[in-house]
Formats: C-alpha cells, structure tokens, sequence
C-alpha cells in the first residue's frame, strides 16, 4: 500500500475515530522503513511514482509482540475498570 | 515541487533535516495531495474547494513539520556535527586534494625531468609540448583545489539552509591551508634515489615578504571561494524565493 491508500484503510477500518492529518503519517513510514519494520518499493502508476510500504518479517514480529503487550494491557483495564463498580466513591 | 510544500521544505531544511528525506518526503506529500484533490473533486467540490480541502485534510505546516523534527534520525551529519562537516572534512579534503598533487608532480618528474634535482625549474621544451602541459595542468589543479572545496562548502551550505557561522569558519580554515601549502621537492642523496617530495601547511614563514605573500593569497582564495556563497545569501537576503 501507498500512503494515501493507509490512511484511507487507517480510517476505514477505525470508523473514522481515528482522525489524524493525513501528512504526518509519512515521518512514521520512514522512520518503521529505518527501523526495519517496513520496506519500500517505488512503483510507476499514471505517471506518478508511487512508494509502496510492505512489512518485513521482522515487522510482523514487532507487530505481533506490540499487539501481544496493547491486549495485555487493555485486558487489564477492563478488569479493573469492571471491579470499580463494587467500590464506594471516597467522599 | 508544488509551491503550497514551500514553507514546508524551508522549514525542515533549516530544521537540519537532511535534504534526501525532505525531498521524498514532499513528494510523498505532493501525491497524496493530489489523491486527496481528486477524492474531494469526486465528492462534487470546484477544484478551488477540493485543493484547499485537500490541504486541510493533510495538516498544518506546522504539525508536518513538526512530525519530522521528533525524529533525530532524519537529521543530515551537517545539522549534527557542523565542525565535522565544515571545518575538520574539508581539511581533510584539501589535503587529500594536495596529496594528489604531489603524486602527480611525481609521475611529471619521473618520466618528463629524468635525473633533474628538482621539478621547480624552467622547462626548456616549448609552451605546447606533452610535458609543459602536464605541468601546467598540475598547476591548476594546485592552486583551484582550495577554490573548489570552498565552493562544495558553500554549495553544502546552501543546500541545507546551514548557518554562516560554521561554512565561514570552513572556508577562512582552507584559505589558510591554501596559502600556506608549500611543496618541497629534491633528489636524496641515495644514489639513483627516487625524489622526494613533502609540503607543510599553516606555517606562515618567517620573512615579512612570506608572511604578506601568504596572507594576500589566503585573501584571494578566501574571496574567490567564498563568492558563490556570498552570492547566494545575498541573494536569499533581497530576493524571496
């Protein structure tokens, strides 16, 4: 996917929650490409050439563990988040 | 580059951020806004609405920027370490250049003056012989190297938007090591020896004549060196571009 196309998926996929300018999505794919967890390819389409991003093995890995430690962690609010409606509110 | 991405360029350059990441950056920035034009115009918008819509939907000047300068990694070595990249590399090219020079003065000697003490002589053979040429052209490359690190000094400068302070101090730096470069050249006394040449930098020499020689070419080189740089900040100064 190009940037244009991510941030479209980016929004479709969040039901447009989350909105964010579109440009600053760009310094993140360049700085994951640096890292490794991305790679890039230039592709020519209707005369315009196009950086396309895919991930890398190593950023499936990352994603898998960064997916791995928000579930964690979300699954931990939640439970705290349900047992708050057993405790008094402190006056 | 389209012209709404101005500010935006001038403000990462001066920011250090190295010109390679800007460049694809703003093309990155010129697609996607042409992508969203066309999106906004397919929603039924005037081309006027759907551009300024378009800018919107990317962001502030402000917040791109922004975006790119969190990150360090993007920043040129020039914004990191300007004493490297204006005052210690180019000496190191000059004397790099020098080196050069004195190899090639070498080979002239080996195969044009056999036998002869010294280069530094009147050349007998006629101003448009193979040998006259070769030293003439060693000449030039001699004396215009300063000149030509000085204006990639200030072709760097220029290009990255960096502040006068380091690229003056480059360019003062190798007018000085050109004024003062001084080759010696002569047989050793091992019969059928090779020649042996050296050079010294920054000693001014202890004549008055010396010292005012090396200063008044330090002056030229520095002037001629320093021109298209003058030039252009002149230019920036007075023009807007």
């Amino acid at each position: 996917m190009y940037g244009y196309e991510i941030v479209q998926a980016i929004r479709g996929r969040t039901g447009a929650v989350i909105a964010i300018g579109e440009g600053v999505v760009y310094p993140v794919l360049h700085g994951l490409e640096r890292d490794g967890a991305l790679r890039t390819r230039r592709k020519k389409v209707n005369g315009r050439s196009r950086i396309y991003y895919s991930v890398t093995p190593s950023g499936s890995r990352r994603l898998a563990d960064l997916s791995r430690t928000w579930v964690s962690l979300t699954t931990a609010i939640q439970a705290m988040l349900r047992g708050a409606q057993y405790g008094d509110a402190i006056p | 580059m389209a012209t709404q991405f101005h500010e935006l360029r001038e403000r990462l350059l001066r920011a250090g951020v190295a010109p390679r990441h800007v460049r694809r950056y703003l093309s990155e920035l010129t697609d996607h806004f042409a992508d969203l034009t066309e999106e906004e115009q397919q929603a039924g918008r005037n081309l006027v609405e759907a551009r300024s819509a378009a800018l919107v939907r990317l962001g502030k000047t402000e917040n791109l920027a922004k975006a790119f300068f969190e990150q360090r990694q993007f920043q040129s070595w020039c914004a990191r370490a300007p004493w490297v990249m204006f005052a210690f590399a180019p000496l190191i090219c000059l004397g790099a250049a020098y080196l050069v020079a004195c190899l090639y003065l070498w080979c002239g000697w080996k195969f044009f003056l056999p036998g002869v003490d010294t280069p530094f002589r009147t050349l007998a053979a006629p101003s448009n012989s193979l040998a006259n040429m070769y030293f003439q052209a060693g000449k030039f490359y001699y004396y215009s190297a300063p000149v030509l690190v000085g204006w990639t000094i200030g072709i760097v400068a220029a290009r990255q938007r960096i502040k006068a302070v380091w690229p003056t101090v480059g360019l003062v730096l190798i007018s000085w090591m050109g004024a003062t470069a001084r080759i010696q050249a002569g047989r050793t006394a091992v019969p059928r020896g090779l020649g042996h040449i050296s050079i010294d930098f920054f000693t001014l020499g202890s004549s008055s004549q010396t010292i005012s020689q090396s200063v008044s070419s330090a002056f030229l080189i520095l002037t001629l060196a320093i021109l298209p740089y003058f030039v252009w900040r002149l230019r920036r100064a007075f023009v807007p571009l």
